[in-house]
């Protein structure tokens, strides 16, 4: 059996485990997902040591198949390239931290942590999932969960306009990107339709898609999954929606399960319709300026830390879609680089916010203040996540950001001197005056009774997150050297057949 | 293991320290500060070592690939030659000083570890700008320093002004780094490399390789420099920089941070030796390169932070002006084609700066934290030592023969004077602060240590302990001798001059020789200076300047409004939009669309309510008024 398929399958057993499970013992609750979860991360990082980033025969590494509705082409067919082995390994390392920061939920434990399993579950197994059917499905399964948390579990007086505002957003994000993978399914005849990604890929590489359906289908797979990314101005749901939300289901949210849409894009819009791509892509450069700067400058406003990283996580999405709209190897591998460092960020951020506001009751930013003094390790912990934020080298968001600049250079300049003032001047303000307000200054006797984080235990799923952090950072040829090869052949797909050639072919 | 591999072991040794007392010696003060001291010192001895047996050899390089995708390929690769073991050395030599005397300043201080892994984590930094042979590389490690200073100067962050100036020279600093990229991006995207040598090779191969963005790219690099070297405008976060501890100030402002800058912008003067032009849109600049501009803003810097230096009154403020002003001598020796001697200006200076900023932490330490030189006085007889190496330091610092500083300004003043490059407009600029310099520096020597005592604090002053002192004995042997070690001569090696070497009586007047006519200058320019600071200053109680020149005086003592000139400015800009850009989001995108969408499903919802009234009337009238208006449509078509 593939190492994908225990990746996925063991927070989804534990899912059913944990259903049958008395509602008062916590405790095995508890373990049980958190045992999970740490089986998929380990299983993940052996796949990650192992993966080889040579070629391999259909693509793929790790690959399994199983037949599920033949008439209809679907099956469970699971594998990794260059991109997602990367990703599967941050949703495993963020799945984890999230489970142990889960501490903090006190009451109705055994639905929570059934939920926490199943998001996990289907957000490894969406992106595990070469095939249309079980990609869109369990995306669906880690979206559902995410909508309910926030409803029961989330806090503030603006709860429920949060998981309205988040569910009316991704559902109707979601459904755009539906009718974007149906109208792709219908493109192919009727004898041959299948839901297998590798099988699409290699339809339409022989049999390039009529203009005219690329011209409609990509900016339905743009907008549908752009809003699943809050691409600007699709985005207010997503600060607000973090800001509501139990830790956890932010860090899994904002870390791993929003990377879905980009992934949607580099693995089948991207390659599939490269005409569209390249009609689109300087729309897409415009509107990620917007997630870059204006968004920038909504997190300088904000008095809400967990808004402030919110809009903050919001911008530096704008890098994923500034490297897609370069069209370049070195534009799309950063884009996939700035996709995991930003998770393991995200849920840094997330998770230490959750910590601050479980001791203070208060994440206003005016309201706190000199918070280092009383939380060396917390504070020092968000120091730097905070400079990784403002992309800090040392922290893999530095490289990513930096491949996404150069390699948008040569086709979008005046967008990089944009982006790199985003990036390196605004972020550095907010980012900086967050630090100054919660955590210099002088102490407020009001939290002389606030507490650090001090046992191993409590330290772990920050230390974890940081340490990733900091490794790809140090070392980024760990991830780049991997998602080098299948970034180039995606890019080749993109970039094959220039506009003017295919428009000048009779449609099909 | 070859030679030059030695160099990754400079490299990473403080490094190392920095991690090892972040995760296992927090609680342990003397052992962390021993840990840091033991790296920083191991790596000056084998700099040492490096610059004994390396010497015949131009250059060395040991690299790693550190990041490889498409066309973009960049190494971790250090780079051994004259520039840059000269730069070790000054960066762990005098780095070193400064950290021995860190532990007798801070050693009461709880979070003396805290204070020892920052330490080690900037000279980490600052040696991995030195050691670089890419700009990527440089980036990091610039980007490094600046948080590395950031950490330092808000080492008291509970101090509100200590966390706001760390956040300042942040920010600052990012500003230029903000340049920095955009001109490391452009000259990749042009020349295809990031490698100093390939690139000098390219340019040397094809002076118009840059095209007509040869200009541009020049000044994007420059504003790098700029952050760094805190040249005007971006000066201002230097001076509130002093809220750190003492010998943070010594370590960022006098030898290293501020250094960089100038190191950065010597390492890539084959940059500015390409064919200058201008794009279409600059075609006003045609005729001016951009050496020209960087050596106008120099200048420009000098002068200001000289005037404002003259009338501050916090002794860490006239040094941090000074520096400023010293800095400005560097940058715009280099904008005169003369990086030979911005770096001997540099080296001279890292030691006499140095040595002042550690004299005024004893001078401080002693005072119990008082900083006012205007409450202070007769201090020579109280502290001596101090005092004789304060003095040492301030002769250097004035340009006094035969003390370091007379060569080094003595070859900036050269290079103005050079017909070729040279300016006269720079010249009598570089003259000018000259004398100010010698002002600024006696007023603070006439009323801090000789003149009447002001306070009495001063009385209970003691000189401070040995492990304070011995630094500063240390350092003024060099503040001293370093004028004819021959040490242009090495640095002239980095830039491919060849010159005779002399004995050390002929260097002793050599500038008399090379060029009398600065020479001259400079000497008389000191005279000036000394000679009004006595006039002034030798028997005041209070400063007699503010009364003489009125409004100057007070433009000068608020650092000519340039703070509250940027808050005006980030408020119209910056804060402005970003206001903008939250109301827009709150009202138009998250209000009008959402809300919207939200208000129509609601009405829909509340109309369709009023039908469902549960009343079997409202019901069965609805029924019919449907049937009669299906059968009005039906039988009228």
């Amino acid at each position: 059996m593939s190492p994908l398929t225990y990746i996925l399958g063991w927070p989804l057993l534990a899912a059913l485990v944990v259903l049958v499970i008395p509602r008062n013992y916590r405790f095995v609750i508890r373990s049980v997902a958190l045992l999970a979860t740490l089986a998929s991360l380990l299983v993940a990082v052996k796949m990650f040591c192992q993966f080889d980033a040579a070629p391999a025969v259909d693509g793929y590494r790790f690959g399994q198949i199983i037949p599920w509705v033949a008439s209809l082409g679907i099956s469970y067919h699971v594998g990794v390239d260059g991109i997602n082995v990367g990703l599967i390994l941050m949703g495993a390392i963020v799945a984890f931290a999230a489970a142990c920061v889960s501490r903090e939920i006190k009451t109705f434990e055994k639905e929570f942590y059934l939920l926490l399993l199943v998001m996990t579950g289907g957000i490894l197994g969406a992106f595990a999932s070469l095939d249309l059917f079980c990609f869109y499905f369990f995306h669906e399964l880690a979206l559902v969960p995410t909508f309910i948390m926030i409803g029961v579990w989330g806090r503030g007086e603006r709860k429920n306009y949060a998981t309205f505002q988040i569910t009316i957003y991704l559902s109707i994000g979601a459904l755009l990107a539906l009718v974007g993978l149906i109208a792709l399914y219908l493109q192919m005849p009727a004898g041959s339709r299948t839901f297998d990604i590798v099988e699409i890929t290699r339809y339409f590489n022989g049999h390039p898609m009529a203009l005219a359906s690329q011209q409609f289908i990509f900016p339905l797979l743009l907008f549908g999954f752009g809003i699943l990314v809050s691409l600007w101005p699709f985005h207010t749901w997503a600060p607000l929606g973090y800001g509501s939300a139990p830790a956890a289901t932010a860090m899994l949210h904002a870390g791993v399960l929003k990377k879905f849409g980009l992934y949607g894009l580099i693995r089948i819009a991207l390659p599939l319709m490269p005409a569209g791509a390249q009609q689109w892509m300087h729309v897409l450069a415009l509107l990620c300026l917007g997630n870059i700067l204006y968004c920038g400058w909504v997190a300088m406003r904000q008095k809400d830390l967990n808004l402030l990283i919110g809009n903050s996580s919001v911008a530096h999405m704008g890098f994923c879609f500034l490297g897609l709209a370069s069209l370049s190897l070195l534009g799309v591998t950063g884009c996939v680089v700035v996709m995991i460092a930003h998770g393991l960020l995200a849920a840094l951020t997330f998770g230490l916010s959750g910590w601050l506001r479980e001791q203070t009751g208060t994440l206003e930013i005016e309201k706190l203040g000199g918070l280092l003094r009383r939380m060396p390790f917390i504070g020092a912990v968000l120091i730097m996540a905070m400079m990784a934020g403002c992309g800090l080298p040392g922290f893999a968001n530095f490289v990513g950001e930096l491949a996404v600049m150069f390699g948008a250079w040569k086709s979008l300049s005046p967008f990089v001197v944009v982006a790199a003032w985003g990036a390196l001047v605004v972020g550095a303000i907010y980012m900086l005056r967050a630090v100054r307000n919660v955590l210099h200054g002088p102490l407020d006797p009001v939290w002389a009774e606030t507490r650090d984080a001090t046992s191993l235990w409590r330290k772990l799923p920050f230390a974890l997150l940081l340490v990733a952090l900091l490794v790809f950072g140090f070392f980024p040829r760990l991830l780049t050297d991997k998602i080098n090869p299948s970034a180039e052949i995606i890019v080749e797909a993109a970039t094959a057949t220039p506009v003017g050639k295919i428009a000048a072919r009779p449609a099909q | 293991m070859k030679l030059e591999d030695y160099s990754w072991i400079v490299l990473l040794l403080p490094l190392a320290a920095a991690a090892i007392i972040t995760l296992f010696t927090q609680r342990h003060g003397k052992l962390s500060a021993q840990i840091s001291i033991a790296a920083v010192a191991t790596s000056f001895l084998l700099s040492l070592f490096l610059l004994i047996t390396l010497r015949e050899t131009s250059h060395a390089i040991s690299a790693i690939n550190w990041l490889a995708i498409g066309n973009l390929k960049v190494e971790i690769g250090l780079r051994l030659d004259h520039l840059s073991l000269l730069m070790l050395l000054i960066v762990t030599g005098v780095g070193g000083a400064i950290h021995v005397y860190s532990w007798g300043y801070m050693q009461a201080d709880r979070c003396v570890s805290r204070y020892f892994a920052s330490l080690s984590l900037f000279t980490f930094s600052m040696l991995g700008i030195v050691l670089a042979n890419n700009f990527v590389m440089m980036f990091i490690f610039w980007e490094l320093v600046g948080v590395s200073s950031y950490l330092l100067i808000g080492f008291w962050y509970e101090k509100a002004s200590a966390a706001d100036a760390a956040k300042k020279a942040f920010i600052t600093n990012r500003l230029g780094d903000f340049g920095f990229l955009l001109g490391i991006i452009l000259i990749w995207a042009t020349l295809g490399s990031v490698e100093f040598d390939a690139l000098k090779t390219t340019l040397a191969a094809h002076p118009a390789a840059l095209g007509s963005m040869a200009g541009v790219a020049g000044l994007l690099i420059f504003c790098g420099a700029m952050g760094k070297s805190a040249q005007f405008p971006l000066h201002v976060w230097l001076p509130d920089a002093m809220e750190g501890p003492t010998p943070v100030s010594a370590l960022i402002h006098a030898a290293t941070m501020v250094a960089a800058g100038v190191y950065m912008l010597c390492r890539v003067f084959f940059l500015y030796e390409a064919a200058p032009a201008w794009p279409e849109c600059l075609a006003f600049l045609n005729g001016i390169t951009a050496l020209n501009i960087i050596s106008w803003i120099g200048g420009f810097t000098a002068l200001l932070a000289a005037l404002i230096a003259v009338q501050q009154n916090d002794i860490k403020r006239i040094l941090a002006y000074s520096t400023l002003s010293q800095l400005g001598y560097m940058v715009m020796a280099v904008g005169l084609a003369a990086p030979g001697a911005g770096m001997f200006h540099l080296t001279t200076h890292a030691f006499f700066k140095a040595l002042l900023f550690l004299g005024a932490g004893s001078v401080i330490h002693a005072l119990h934290h008082e900083q006012d030189i205007w409450k202070m006085g007769g201090l020579k007889k109280k502290m001596p030592v101090t005092f004789w190496t304060f003095l040492v330091g301030t002769l250097a610092l004035c340009g006094v023969p035969p003390f370091s500083g007379f060569y080094s300004k003595d070859a900036i003043l050269a290079a103005a004077a050079d017909p070729v490059h040279g300016n006269v407009g720079l010249f009598i600029l570089a003259v000018l602060v000259a004398a100010l310099t010698t002002f600024y520096m006696f007023r603070l020597i006439f009323v801090a240590f000789l003149g009447p005592v002001k306070d009495q604090a001063v009385d209970q002053a003691l000189e401070s302990p040995g492990i304070m002192v011995w630094p500063l004995r240390l350092l003024a042997v060099p503040s001293v001798l370093a004028g004819f070690w021959g040490l242009e001569l090495f640095i002239g090696g980095a830039f491919g001059e060849t010159a005779h070497a002399l004995s050390w009586h002929e260097k002793i007047f050599a500038p008399l020789n090379h060029s009398p006519l600065a020479a001259l200058f400079g000497l008389f320019a000191t005279m000036v200076g000394l000679g009004a600071a006595w006039q002034l200053y030798a028997k005041a109680v209070q400063d007699p300047l503010p009364e003489k020149l009125g409004l100057l005086s007070r433009a000068m003592r608020n650092r000519f409004y340039f703070d509250e000139i940027y808050r005006v400015l980030i408020a119209i800009t910056h804060e402005l939009l970003s206001r903008l850009a939250n109301w827009f989001d709150r009202w138009i995108v998250a209000g009008l669309m959402v809300r919207g969408t939200h208000g129509t499903t609601e009405l829909f919802g509340r109309a369709l309510r009023l039908a469902q009234t549960g009343n079997l009337q409202t019901y069965a009238f609805l029924f019919a008024a449907g049937v009669v208006l299906v059968l009005w449509f039906v039988l009228g078509h």
